[in-house]
């Protein structure tokens, strides 16, 4: 079954629920690298906090769409991880130093919001 | 090491037959050595007095015994001693006879005798029936033979009774352990999306993990954005406290809190710079005040001078 993605102004949300299979979270990276294009998207968030696992595949999967959006013209911002899998991530050495996080997707669009202000103020 | 380790743990509560068992053997007591011991009975039970009293002395020359054995403690103590002294040559070292020594212990314990203490004491103890049994020995190889095995039966009380004090001193170890553990890892609000994370004392890997646990669900409770996390009271950072840094700001940045560090000193900064460890990635800043300062900058908070002030100049 495919992640779905909400389409919201120019933000896409896609909240994971059960513990997705890697070929779900392959079919997520292509399914946003096209749709990212599509709507013109400035910002994508990530809805982890129903998962209590993640592990180095997802994590790495997470990275590669952060990467992918950003050269579609997008930031990802990943939030909600829980305490527990934070902590387990960091024993792994899952960091994922180059991803931005939030503490949940309230946090996640205003973050995406100061980005695009900043952005703003930049080009003026 | 192992089976020496498994027997000093059983000393807090009580000991298993297999227990008494092992300790026997470890000294090495066997029949013979209570045939030997039998031969030197009478002489022991008849000058148990005085022998409780040599050990009683001895402690008195050491220690101050009045404060040490308050009230009716001394009576109870001597009381015990001289069972002690009539069990040794009884010729019974079971289940009873050991219970005997643990309660001994603890009385040594809670009164706050110090092993080296009660070994002189006792040392000077079997020092005074050795003479006694010389004295009265009409054949002295056979008397030093009894003696010896009556020795055996004084190293297992040693180890029943050193086990004991030590164990007690562990135990209050731990407890203080527990309490420091408890005080020290306080997560404080300061403003909207501003924690403060003070950290004093050592920090252990337990600790390390402990604190990240409390600080994520910290996190969450507080909705907050970014953690001042000040190091000023850690005793010693190497690279493995600094390793448990990294994690726990790694940890926070999942969760999407920046982590500012404070109150690294020059000689901490030397150090680590000199060990090698790479805190590029980590957002430090000198002490509490510039870290505080850049959070709240982080949140967009500026401090302005109050009006009111400025003309009072």
């Amino acid at each position: 079954m495919a992640i779905p993605i909400l389409k919201q102004g120019d933000t896409l949300i896609v909240s994971i629920q059960a513990a997705p299979t890697d070929q779900e979270l392959l079919r997520l990276q292509d399914d946003l690298a096209d749709q990212v294009g599509r709507f013109r998207s400035r910002g994508v968030i990530i809805d982890v906090s129903a998962l209590d696992v993640m592990d180095s595949f997802a994590s790495r999967t997470l990275r590669g769409i952060a990467r992918t959006t950003k050269l579609r013209g997008a930031e990802t911002i990943v939030v909600g991880i829980q305490p527990d899998v934070a902590f387990a991530m960091t024993q792994l050495g899952l960091t994922m130093q180059d991803v931005m996080t939030a503490l949940d997707l309230e946090e996640g669009l205003q973050m995406l919001a100061r980005i695009k202000e900043g952005t703003r103020r930049r080009r003026e | 090491m192992p089976a020496i380790q498994s027997i000093a743990l059983t000393a807090r509560n009580n000991f298993s037959e297999a227990d008494i068992e092992r300790r026997l053997k470890l000294v090495g007591l066997d029949t013979e050595d209570k045939a030997r011991i039998a031969t030197i009975r009478d002489i022991v039970v008849k000058a148990a007095d005085e022998f409780t009293a040599a050990f009683f002395d001895h402690l008195g020359r050491s220690t101050d015994l009045a404060s040490m054995f308050r009230g009716s403690v001394m009576e109870d103590a001597r009381r015990q001693k001289r069972d002690h002294l009539m069990a040794m040559v009884s010729g019974q070292y079971g289940k009873e006879y050991v219970d005997q020594r643990l309660n001994l212990g603890r009385l040594y314990s809670a009164v706050g005798m110090d092993v080296p203490v009660f070994l002189g004491a006792f040392h000077h103890m079997l020092r005074a029936i050795s003479d006694a049994v010389m004295k009265a020995s009409r054949e002295p190889a056979g008397s030093f033979q009894a003696f010896l095995s009556l020795q055996k039966v004084g190293f297992l009380d040693i180890g029943v009774i050193v086990d004991v004090l030590i164990d007690e001193r562990e135990r209050i170890i731990g407890a203080q352990q527990d309490a420091i553990r408890e005080l020290s890892t306080p997560v404080l609000q300061v403003r909207n999306g501003l924690l403060i994370l003070p950290i004093i004392g050592v920090l252990d890997s337990q600790r390390a993990k402990q604190l990240t646990d409390s600080l994520l669900h910290s996190i969450r409770a507080n909705r907050a954005r970014v953690v001042v996390m000040d190091i000023t009271g850690v005793v010693a950072v190497d690279s493995k406290v600094a390793n448990h840094l990294i994690q726990t700001v790694a940890a926070a940045r999942l969760m999407g809190a920046t982590v500012i560090i404070t109150g690294l000193s020059a000689d901490v900064a030397q150090a680590l710079v000199a060990l090698g460890v790479d805190l590029s990635k980590v957002n430090t800043v000198g002490d509490l005040q510039g870290g505080l300062e850049e959070a709240e900058e982080i949140l967009g908070y500026r401090n302005l001078p109050s009006a009111h002030r400025s003309e009072d100049r």
